[in-house]
């Protein structure tokens, strides 16, 4: 699998992260805060969005689809596509929904969504792990190269 | 379609059954309840009206009071109208989801038929859980007879669910003293009735799949402030809607509400500031105390609770000499709250005139003609000298040594 | 204004009594109130209700009243309960009991010297008879049209039928043989 796969926009809409969540720009008056803070998670008529792909929808600001966390991570996972096995348990455990699969095949990871707890390689149950920690300024390249190798039973 | 309920131009009924009436022809969605004494009956008939056909709505039967507002949370974000009732112990473990509704701005009408709060348990009427309520953000109505009851739920709905308020409303009525009193009431057709209440427009509705929302969002000290100040916004500027509601009844029924109501003040010296029904005993003491004494007595009523009418109150009473504020819950260890309302207001006006603080009533303790009568004599005792007479904050009707506190500095 | 105070057991239908006597005082034009003093009481427990009945609206919420009628719908009430409380010189009561007035006055010492305001008849018997079963409320209504004047009884008969149209006809009938004998034996 070629870092190109893992393109960081492969399923974003140009929504994707786009507001951190530690900026204070958007902060209005009470005059324009939404009554009942009611949130709407959608622009415009969102009938059948359930039957549309997220990088089609019309995510509203008040989305979390459109905040970051990525300048949380201080470290990040790298995803190995050859030893992965599609078995979804990253998907299932991913605390942030930042695991990117359809059809159940393994994408990637969504890095304006991952805070780099590291949950995913945890459960990882391949040998080696498909997915590994690496400091956040890592080159995708250099990580994927010096993947570790089988690791032989202990006896 | 509907079973047609057979109505009389006149019937005669007590507080509850005239709001289980007001329930069914304002054509309430949902009804979801842990009845509670005193009550109980308003849920009950509903349920039974529709069991039997003559309403197309729901009623839920749930674990507690607190899942009983719940429901209606969720019911009233989903788009119905939605309404319920409770009392004393069932109203303050509501108090939690309270602020929920009003915070998430829900038009919900709660029929609160007020009772004292225990300990001692108590299942007659006070004002303690009507007071329990004052701060959550609900407008607060009260009604001082069945009537009333079945009037103002009606102006209930159409209020709380005008577009520019959208606010949860509370109509109380005194516990047993009005709910369970049957006297002559004047009720709509249900044409008229549904005409005027209309249908819900919801706004923001759960069930509007074009628009997925979320509810009950958090907020910290970045929004949180904002939110409320705005909520505390709406509820100020309900007051024309509500001023607009009681005009439009007014032209359909005959019958006037106010916001707050004045009875003999056009040249009133000495006045009882009340809530509830005592207010309607109160007008009796004070017609006898001009018919037998000369004295210049007058009432006014607090119709509006929340939002409270400082500036009406300041109005209806700028030419008074000696006010009796009249407390039906347990101060606490401070001045009765009504009374500090009340003060507030006066405080404010060119003349402040006497203000005093009365104690009464609780857990059901009547409040009788003779009482009123008492009060008004003592306030003109005040007018005369100029000055407050007694201790500021007195106990009436109490039984035991005379119980008062705050001494005035002017005395 | 007329004021009256009904003496009875919960259960017995002093209650329903003020309620149906209200709804029938209403029809005439007049404003009523009907009420009662109960709540977690259990049946049996010793309750009073209470009407009011005024030409205009009725804005007096208290329980207090100096009653023009009092109505004793439970026999052993009128000895153990104060029936008299807060009487006027003109009250009026009616007392259900199977003694003679004589005997009744004798065994209650507040009433003696009352013997022309105090009026009897047996409502227990009135509804064993009528009814099937004890309920004194129906026959003391019958008794009330009468000592009252208030109204001719056939108004109220056919008011009261009414009141009761949810009732099967063979309980509406026998409540209205039961107003009529009342009518006819209060002394």
């Amino acid at each position: 699998m070629s870092v190109e796969a893992q393109d960081l926009k492969l399923l974003a809409n140009d929504n994707r992260g786009q507001s951190g969540l530690e900026n204070g720009s958007g902060l209005v008056g009470w005059e324009e805060v939404t009554q009942g803070s009611v949130l709407q998670s959608f622009d415009g008529n969102a009938t059948g969005i359930a039957l549309k792909k997220q990088e089609e929808r019309a995510y509203s600001g008040y989305n979390s689809y459109t905040a970051t966390v990525a300048s949380w991570r201080i470290i990040k996972p790298v995803y190995n596509r050859d030893v992965c096995i599609d078995c979804q348990n990253c998907w299932v455990w991913c605390p942030d929904t930042s695991i990117i699969s359809r059809d159940k095949q393994m994408l990637g990871i969504d890095y304006d969504h991952c805070k780099g707890c590291g949950v995913c390689v945890e459960v990882c149950p391949t040998n080696p792990k498909s997915l590994l920690m690496y400091g956040e300024n890592t080159p995708m390249e250099d990580a994927l190269s010096a993947w570790p190798e089988k690791k032989k039973k202990e006896k | 379609m509907a079973v047609k309920f057979d109505l009389n131009e006149r019937e005669v009924w007590d507080g509850n059954y005239a709001a289980s009436q007001a329930l069914r022809q304002a054509d309430v969605d949902v009804v979801i309840a842990y009845p509670i004494t005193p009550s109980t009956p308003i849920v009950e008939n509903y349920g039974s009206y529709v069991a039997n056909g003559y309403i197309n709505g729901e009623f839920v039967m749930v674990e507690s009071e607190h899942a009983a507002m719940s429901g209606c949370v969720g019911a009233s974000a989903a788009g119905g109208r939605v309404s319920t009732a409770t009392s004393s112990q069932g109203f303050a473990l509501m108090a939690e989801v309270l602020y929920q509704a009003s915070g998430m701005r829900l038009p919900i009408v709660l029929n609160v038929v007020n009772r004292a709060l225990a300990s001692p348990l108590n299942v007659r009427g006070d004002h303690a859980d009507m007071y329990l309520g004052r701060d959550s953000g609900w407008l607060q109505m009260g009604a001082f007879n069945a009537q009333e009851a079945y009037d103002l739920a009606l102006c209930a709905f159409k209020i709380a669910e005008n577009a520019s308020v959208r606010l949860p409303m509370m109509v109380h009525q005194d516990g047993f003293i009005t709910s369970h009193t049957a006297q002559n009431v004047y009720p709509l057709t249900d044409e008229t009735a549904i005409n005027f209440v209309g249908k819900i427009q919801p706004i923001d509705d759960m069930l509007d799949f074009s628009r997925p929302i979320t509810y009950g969002a958090q907020t910290e000290e970045d929004w949180h402030f904002e939110h409320k100040a705005k909520q505390h916004k709406a509820i100020m500027d309900s007051m024309p809607v509500i001023d607009s509601v009681f005009a439009e009844f007014k032209e359909i029924t005959g019958r006037e509400y106010n916001r707050v109501e004045k009875y003999d003040m056009e040249d009133a010296d000495v006045v009882i500031v009340g809530l509830g029904s005592t207010v309607e005993t109160a007008r009796v003491a004070a017609k006898n105390m001009r018919e037998t004494k000369g004295i210049k007595a007058g009432v006014v009523a607090i119709r509006c609770f929340r939002p409270f009418p400082y500036e009406e109150v300041r109005e209806a009473l700028k030419n008074a000499k000696a006010i009796a504020v009249t407390d039906r819950s347990s101060p606490g260890g401070a001045m009765g709250a009504f009374f500090n309302e009340v003060s507030a207001a006066m405080y404010t006006s060119i003349n402040r005139p006497i203000v005093t603080n009365f104690i009464y009533g609780l857990g059901g303790r009547d409040f009788s003609i003779e009482e009123g009568e008492r009060i008004f004599a003592e306030q003109q005792v005040h007018a005369d000298a100029g000055y407050i007479t007694t201790e500021i904050q007195q106990f009436s009707g109490l039984r035991g040594p005379k119980l008062a506190f705050f001494k005035t500095e002017r005395s | 204004m007329v004021e009256i105070r009904w003496h009875s057991r919960a259960g017995q239908g002093a209650v329903s009594g003020a309620k149906g006597l209200g709804d029938v005082v209403a029809t005439t034009g007049k404003e009523v109130q009907a009420f009662a003093l109960y709540g977690s009481a259990k049946r049996g427990a010793a309750l009073r209700a209470y009407n009011r009945i005024d030409d205009e609206q009725i804005f007096n919420h208290a329980k207090f009243m100096n009653p023009d009628f009092v109505l004793v719908i439970d026999p052993a009430l009128a000895f153990s309960d104060n029936i008299i409380e807060h009487e006027s010189p003109t009250t009026k009561y009616i007392i259900t009991t199977h003694l003679s007035k004589e005997e009744l006055i004798a065994g209650i010492p507040t009433l003696e010297g009352k013997e022309d305001r105090v009026f009897t008849l047996d409502c227990v018997q009135i509804s064993l008879d009528t009814i099937g079963r004890s309920m004194p409320n129906s026959p003391m209504l019958g008794a009330f049209v009468k000592m009252s004047g208030m109204f001719e009884l056939e108004y109220f008969l056919e008011n009261m039928r009414r009141v009761l149209s949810k009732f099967p006809q063979k309980i509406i009938d026998a409540n209205m043989e039961a107003i009529t004998r009342a009518y006819n034996e209060v002394k």
